[in-house]
C-alpha cells in the first residue's frame, strides 16, 4: 500500500519542531500556530488512518519500508495493526489537546513546544515501528524531552521550598533530600525519571540485542523475526535463553508502564511536570510499555509469553491496590491522578496477562480510554494549579463557583476514569473483567475493588477541589472561558463519550490486531471464527474461551499466520 | 632484512599528502617569521588552507583507490590509513578554527602555535600509516613531540606547566615502555613488520613485549590503567590543545592498535580479547564513575573521554571486521561530538572566563545557541537517539554481541545510564538553574563554524548513517580475510531455521 499517512503523522510534529527553531519567541502567536498546525496535521492524518484502517483485512497496514542500514539490518519499517492504530490516534489527540492546554506558557514558549512535539512524535514513532531498532530509537528519544519539560517548565511539590535537610540546612541538593519521598524538587523528579527509564531501557536493549544475535538473521525487522527467529530451547545459565530475553524485554518496558515495583518514578514525574507533559506522560508515554511488550515479547516470543505472563498477573494486583491506596491518601492533585494512572495501568496488565481475545482487546481499548480520561484530569489539574498556584487538596475547595465549566468537565473526567457506562472506559473495563474471569478470578476481584477505590479517591478529590467552602484567596481564579482553553477538554470528552456510545469501529480495529496475536500465543482460534480466518467481522461478544482439547485438535493454528498478518 | 631506499615517482605519490603538508608547514613558519606584524588569524587561515588541500588530496586517494606500501613495508597507504589521516586532518582543521580566538591568551609564540598543531597532525598522519614497530615508535614520538610543547603553552599558568610536566614525564615513560617492548618483540621474532609476525610463537618475551607496546598505546588513548595523566593534563592545557589531544591521537593510536592486533597478533586473538575486555570494563566504569564527582567541565570531559575509549575498546575486543567498522564509525561520531563540546567550552570560557560547571548556570537563557549545541553534543556522547553517538554505541554493541561478549555489553549498557547522569547534570545547570548573571554571551565567527560542523555531523550521522557506514566498511576491507578465520569462535549455534 503506497500510502504515506504514517509518514505524515510521524513527521508533521518533527517538521513543526524544526520550523519552530527558526521562529522567534517574540512572535508568540506564530510559535503556537506552528505547533498547533503541525499537531493538527498529525491529528487529521491519524483520524484518516483510524477510519481507513480495514479491520476485515487486518494485519499490518499502511506499511512503509525504507532501507536504513543494510550492514546492521535496520530498515525504517513503519506499519500499524489494530493495536497500534488506536494508540497513534490517542497520541495525536493528546498532542493536539496538549498544545492548547499549554497555550498560556509564557517562559520560553518556543522551546516548550519544540520538546513537546518531539516527545509526542517519538511516542507516535514507537506505535508504528515494525523494526526493533526504531522501536528502541523512538522509545529512548521520548525520554530526554521529558527531562527538559519537567526541569524547565515543571514545578516543585508544595513543601519543597520550605524544606530543610536533616541538619537544618537549606541545601536542597544534599543527600538527605533524596530520601524525602513526600516532597521533591522538579530537578530530582526529572533526573529520577530519566535514569529510571534509561536503566530499564538498556535492559530491554540487551534483550533486543540477544534476539538479534540468536535469531542469526542479521535483521531487526519484527515481521521477519516473528516468522523466522527460533529462540526456544537454547540453554543459558541454568535456564533457557528465551526466558532471559523475555524477562529483559518485559521488565525493561514494564518500567515505563509502570508496573508495581518499578513505578516510583512515575507519580513523582507527574507531580513535577507541566500539565501538557503530564497528559502525554500518563496518556501515551506509559502505554509505550504495554505496547512494546505486546509488539516485542508477544510477537517474537509467543510460547514464552504464554509461559511467563502469569508474572504480570501477580504484579498487576499490587499495581492496582497499591496505586489506589496511595492515590486515596495523597494530598496533591497530581499525585492522586499519577497514582491513579499507575493503578489503572494494572488493569491493562491484567488484560494482557489473561491472554484472552476479549481481555487483550479490552486492555488495548483501555489504553485508548485511559489516555482520554487521564488527559482530561491532568489538563484540569493543570488549570486549577495555574489559577490557584497550589495542588494541595485540603487547602482548596469550593472552586465550582469560580470555574463551573472546569468543575463540570472534571466530573465527566472522573466518570470516565471510573468507567461509567457511556464512556469508552466502561467498555474496556468490562471486557478486561469478563475476559480474565475464567483465568484469574482473584485478580478480577482485586480489579473490582480497584474500581471502588478509584471511585473513592476521585470523588474525594472532586469534593476537595470544587465543593465545600472556598478560601477567599482563590476568589480571583477564573474559569476556562476562551475557546482555546475549552477546546482541548471538549475534544477529549467528546472522544471519550463518542467511542463509549459507538465503539464498533474501535472494537473491530482492535480485534483485528488482537485476534491473530492471541491465536498465535494460545494456539487456539476464536470460536466464532472457526473456518473463516482470523479477520474480524462482527461485534458478536465472544463467549469465554474455553481451551478444551477438541478445539485445539480441530483447529490447529499454523505458527506462521502470514495470511492474516502479512505486511502486504 | 634489507631496506631498499630507492624511490620511484610513484612511491613519492603515496607520500604526497605528507609531503604537501610538510612543505606547507615550512611556508607557515616562513610567513610567520618573515611578516611578524601579520595578524595571526591570517596564519590560521593559511594553515587551514594547507590542511584543506591535504584533505582534498587524501579524498582523491580514497576515491581513486590509490594504495601501496613504501620502505620495505614500513609505511602503508590503504583505505584505513586514509580514513585515519582524514580523521586527523579534519580534527586539526576544527581545532585550529576553535583556537583562533584563544590564541590571544598566549603571550608569546602565537604564530608557532599553528606550526606546532599542524606538525603534530603530520606526525599523526604518519602514525596512521605505520606498519612496523620502528615506524610506530618514530611516528608516535614525532606526534607527541608537538604536544609536549602545546600542552604547556600557557607559560604564565601554573596548571598548564604542571600539565606539561606531567604529560612529558609520563609520555617519556611510555616511550620507554614502547622501546623496550619493541626490543623484546624484535629479539623474540627477528621481525619488525606486522605482517611478518603472523607465524610467531607465544613465548614469554613476545607476550611481555606486546603487553608493553599495548601499554604505550594505551597511554596514548588514555585507557585505564594508563590514564593517570589525562585529567590533570586535560585540565591544565590550553582548551583547544585539550580538544586536539582528546581526539586526534586517539584516532591515530587506534589505527596502530588495529594493525597490531589484526595483522601481527591475529593468531593470539583469544588471549588479547581477554586483555581488551578487562581494559574496556575498567575504562568505562572508572571514567564514568569518577566523572560524576567533577566540578570542572574539562575534567568532566576528560573522564568521559576515558569512558568513551572504553566503549571503543569493546569494538576492538569483538575482534571482527564488523568490530573494526564500528570503531571507525564510533571515533567519527566522537570526533564531532567531542570537538563540538570542547568548542562550546572554549566559547564559554572566552566569554565568562570560567570552566567550572557551576558557571554554566542559565546558559540556556544567556546563549540559547551554545546551550542547545552543548545539549546535542553531550547527549550524543551519552548515546541518545537520534544523535550520532547512539548509532555509534549501537554499532559497537551489535558487533560485540555477535561475538558473544555479554559481560562486556552489560557493563557498557549500565555505563550508558551512569554517564547519562553526569551529562544531564551539565544540562540541568544550563537549562534549569537560573543564571548568576543574565547578560548574553558573544560567540565568534570561527567558533560558530566549528559548532555548526559539529552539529551537522552529529545530527546527520545520527539520522542517516548509511553513507558513513559504507565508508568505514570499505575502509577496513583489508581485515575481512584476516579476521575471518580467527572469528570462527565456537559460540554461535547457527539458527536460521524456518520457524515452522
Amino acid at each position: 500500500m503506497s500510502d504515506y499517512t504514517l509518514l505524515y503523522i510521524l513527521f508533521a510534529p518533527f517538521a513543526g519542531a524544526i520550523a519552530l527553531i527558526f521562529a522567534s519567541n517574540r512572535q508568540a502567536l506564530l510559535v503556537r500556530g506552528i505547533a498547533a498546525g503541525s499537531a493538527g496535521i498529525s491529528l487529521l492524518a491519524s483520524l484518516y488512518l483510524f477510519y481507513a484502517y480495514d479491520p476485515v483485512k487486518g494485519g499490518y497496514q499502511f506499511v512503509q519500508k525504507y532501507e536504513w542500514s543494510k550492514q546492521l539490518g535496520i530498515a525504517l519499517h513503519l506499519g500499524v495493526d489494530g493495536i497500534g492504530t488506536p494508540l497513534v490516534l490517542a497520541s495525536s489527540i493528546l498532542l493536539f489537546a496538549g498544545i492548547f492546554v499549554s497555550w498560556h506558557i509564557k517562559d520560553r514558549t518556543k522551546e516548550f513546544y519544540i520538546w513537546l512535539l518531539i516527545l509526542a512524535a517519538a511516542t507516535i514513532g514507537v506505535f508504528m515501528s515494525l523494526d526493533l531498532f526504531f522501536l528502541y530509537f523512538f522509545y529512548e528519544m521520548s525520554v530526554i524531552p521529558m527531562y527538559l519539560l519537567l526541569g524547565m517548565w515543571g514545578s516543585h511539590t508544595k513543601k519543597y521550598l520550605e524544606m530543610t535537610d536533616p541538619e537544618g540546612l537549606k541545601l536542597r541538593d544534599s543527600v538527605g533530600f533524596i530520601f524525602n519521598f513526600g516532597a521533591n524538587s522538579k530537578e530530582y523528579a526529572a533526573m529520577k525519571l530519566v535514569l529510571f527509564l534509561s536503566a530499564f531501557a538498556v535492559a530491554a536493549l540487551m534483550g533486543i540485542l540477544l534476539i538479534y544475535r540468536y535469531s542469526g538473521l542479521n535483521t531487526f525487522d519484527i515481521l521477519q523475526l516473528r516468522e523466522h527467529a527460533n529462540l526456544m530451547n537454547i540453554p543459558v545459565l541454568g535456564t533457557t535463553l528465551d526466558k532471559i530475553i523475555w524477562v529483559l524485554i518485559f521488565f525493561g518496558f514494564a518500567s515505563i508502564a509502570p508496573l508495581w515495583p518499578l513505578h516510583s518514578w512515575s507519580p513523582v514525574g507527574h507531580a513535577a511536570a507541566p500539565a501538557a507533559t503530564s497528559m502525554l506522560h500518563a496518556g501515551v508515554l506509559m502505554k509505550l510499555g504495554h505496547f512494546s511488550i505486546i509488539r516485542v515479547a508477544f510477537e517474537i516470543l509467543p510460547d514464552t509469553t504464554r509461559e511467563l505472563m502469569p508474572i504480570a498477573a501477580v504484579l498487576c494486583m499490587f499495581s492496582i491496590i497499591y496505586g489506589g491506596f496511595v492515590a486515596f491518601y495523597a494530598k496533591d492533585t497530581k499525585y492522586v491522578i499519577g497514582y491513579s494512572s499507575s493503578s489503572h495501568m494494572g488493569y491493562v496488565f491484567l488484560g494482557m496477562a489473561a491472554l484472552d481475545y476479549i481481555s487483550l482487546s479490552g486492555a488495548v481499548i483501555y489504553m485508548f480510554a485511559h489516555a482520554m480520561a487521564t488527559g482530561m484530569l491532568f489538563a484540569m489539574a493543570g488549570w486549577v494549579y495555574d489559577q490557584t498556584h497550589t495542588r494541595d487538596i485540603p487547602s482548596l475547595g469550593g472552586l465550582s463557583n469560580r470555574m463551573p465549566f472546569i468543575a463540570g468537565c472534571f466530573v465527566i473526567g472522573c466518570m470516565a476514569s471510573i468507567g461509567m457506562p457511556g464512556t469508552v472506559n466502561f467498555i474496556a473495563e468490562v471486557m478486561i473483567i469478563v475476559g480474565s474471569w475464567s483465568k484469574y478470578p482473584l485478580q478480577v476481584i482485586v480489579a473490582v475493588v480497584g474500581i471502588v477505590l478509584t471511585l473513592a479517591y476521585l470523588f474525594k478529590m472532586m469534593r476537595g477541589l470544587f465543593y465545600g467552602p472556598m478560601d477567599q484567596k482563590y476568589s480571583h481564579s477564573h474559569d476556562a472561558v476562551a475557546a482555546v482553553d475549552r477546546l482541548p477538554l471538549l475534544i477529549m470528552i467528546s472522544v471519550s463519550i463518542g467511542f463509549g456510545l459507538f465503539p464498533m469501529h474501535l472494537y473491530n480495529v482492535v480485534r483485528s490486531g488482537v485476534d491473530p496475536l492471541v491465536a498465535r500465543i494460545t494456539q487456539v482460534v476464536p470460536v466464532a471464527h472457526t473456518g473463516e480466518g482470523a479477520g474480524m467481522t462482527g461485534v458478536t461478544m465472544m463467549p469465554e474461551r474455553t481451551p478444551d482439547v477438541p478445539l485445539v485438535a480441530n483447529n490447529p493454528v499454523p505458527r506462521t499466520p502470514h495470511a492474516s498478518r502479512g505486511s502486504e | 632484512m634489507t631496506f631498499s631506499l630507492t624511490m620511484s615517482p610513484s612511491d613519492l605519490l603515496l607520500l604526497l599528502p605528507e609531503i604537501l603538508l610538510t612543505c606547507w608547514l615550512c611556508v607557515v613558519l616562513i610567513v610567520d617569521f618573515s611578516f611578524p606584524r601579520l595578524p595571526k588569524e591570517q596564519l590560521a587561515y593559511l594553515s587551514i588552507a594547507g590542511l584543506v588541500g591535504t584533505l582534498g588530496c587524501l579524498a582523491w586517494f580514497d576515491i581513486s583507490g590509490i594504495s601501496g606500501t613504501l620502505f620495505a613495508n614500513m609505511f602503508v597507504v590503504d583505505r584505513m590509513a586514509l580514513f585515519f589521516k582524514m580523521f586527523v586532518v579534519g580534527a586539526t582543521i576544527l581545532v585550529i578554527l576553535a583556537s583562533m580566538e584563544f590564541v590571544h591568551r598566549f603571550k608569546f609564540f602565537r604564530g608557532e602555535y599553528y606550526f606546532l598543531v599542524v606538525m603534530s597532525a603530520l606526525g599523526m598522519m604518519f602514525m596512521a600509516s605505520a606498519n612496523d614497530l620502528l615506524s610506530v615508535f618514530v611516528t608516535l614520538e614525532f606526534s607527541t613531540f608537538g604536544f609536549y610543547v602545546l600542552v604547556s603553552y600557557l607559560r604564565e599558568d601554573v596548571a598548564s606547566n604542571e600539565a606539561g610536566l606531567k604529560f612529558f614525564i609520563l609520555g617519556v615513560f611510555a616511550a620507554g615502555l614502547l622501546a623496550y617492548g619493541i626490543s623484546l618483540v624484535y629479539g623474540e621474532t627477528g621481525k619488525l613488520v606486522f605482517s611478518d609476525m603472523k607465524s610467531a610463537q607465544a613465548t614469554p618475551g613476545l607476550i611481555i613485549g606486546f603487553l608493553l607496546i599495548f601499554g604505550a598505546l594505551g597511554f596514548k588513548i588514555g585507557a585505564v590503567p594508563f590514564h593517570s595523566w589525562i585529567p590533570d593534563t586535560y585540565h591544565g592545557s590550553p582548551t583547544p590543545v585539550t580538544a586536539f589531544l582528546s581526539i586526534a591521537p586517539k584516532g591515530a593510536a587506534f589505527a596502530i592498535l588495529l594493525r597490531m592486533f589484526f595483522v601481527a597478533l591475529a593468531t593470539f586473538k583469544p588471549t588479547w580479547v581477554l586483555l581488551l575486555v578487562a581494559a574496556s570494563i575498567l575504562s568505562m566504569t572508572y571514567g564514568n564513575i569518577v566523572a560524576i564527582a567533577q566540578k570542572n567541565i574539562k575534567r568532566l570531559l576528560a573522564y568521559s573521554g576515558i569512558a568513551q575509549v572504553g566503549n571503543v575498546l569493546i569494538g576492538l575486543a569483538a575482534g571482527t571486521k564488523m568490530g573494526n567498522d564500528a570503531i571507525l564509525f564510533y571515533l567519527l561520531t566522537y570526533l564531532f561530538a567531542n570537538l563540538g563540546a570542547f568548542a562550546i567550552v572554549i566559547a564559554v570560557s572566552q566569554a565568562i572566563g570560567s570552566e567550572e560547571i557551576d558557571d554554566y548556570s542559565g546558559l540556556g537563557r544567556r546563549s540559547p545557541f551554545l546551550a542547545f549545541s552543548m545539549l546535542i553534543f553531550l547527549l550524543s556522547l551519552a548515546g541518545v537517539p537520534p544523535l550520532a553517538g547512539f548509532i555509534g554505541k549501537l554499532y559497537i554493541f551489535v558487533a560485540a554481541i555477535k561475538e558473544g561478549l555479554y559481560t562486556l555489553i552489560t557493563v557498557g549498557l549500565i555505563n550508558i545510564v551512569i554517564s547519562m547522569y553526569y551529562y544531564l547534570i551539565v544540562v540541568k545547570k544550563m537549562y534549569i538553574t537560573e543564571p548568576h548573571d543574565p547578560s548574553p554571551l558573544a560567540v565568534s565567527g570561527p567558533m560558530k563554524a566549528v559548532v555548526y560542523i559539529g552539529l551537522a555531523g552529529t545530527l546527520i550521522i545520527g539520522v542517516y548513517p548509511q553513507p558513513v557506514i559504507d565508508w568505514v566498511v570499505a575502509a577496513t576491507m583489508m581485515f575481512s580475510d584476516l579476521a575471518g578465520p580467527a572469528a570462527a569462535l565456537p559460540t554461535v549455534p547457527p539458527v536460521v531455521s524456518s520457524g515452522g
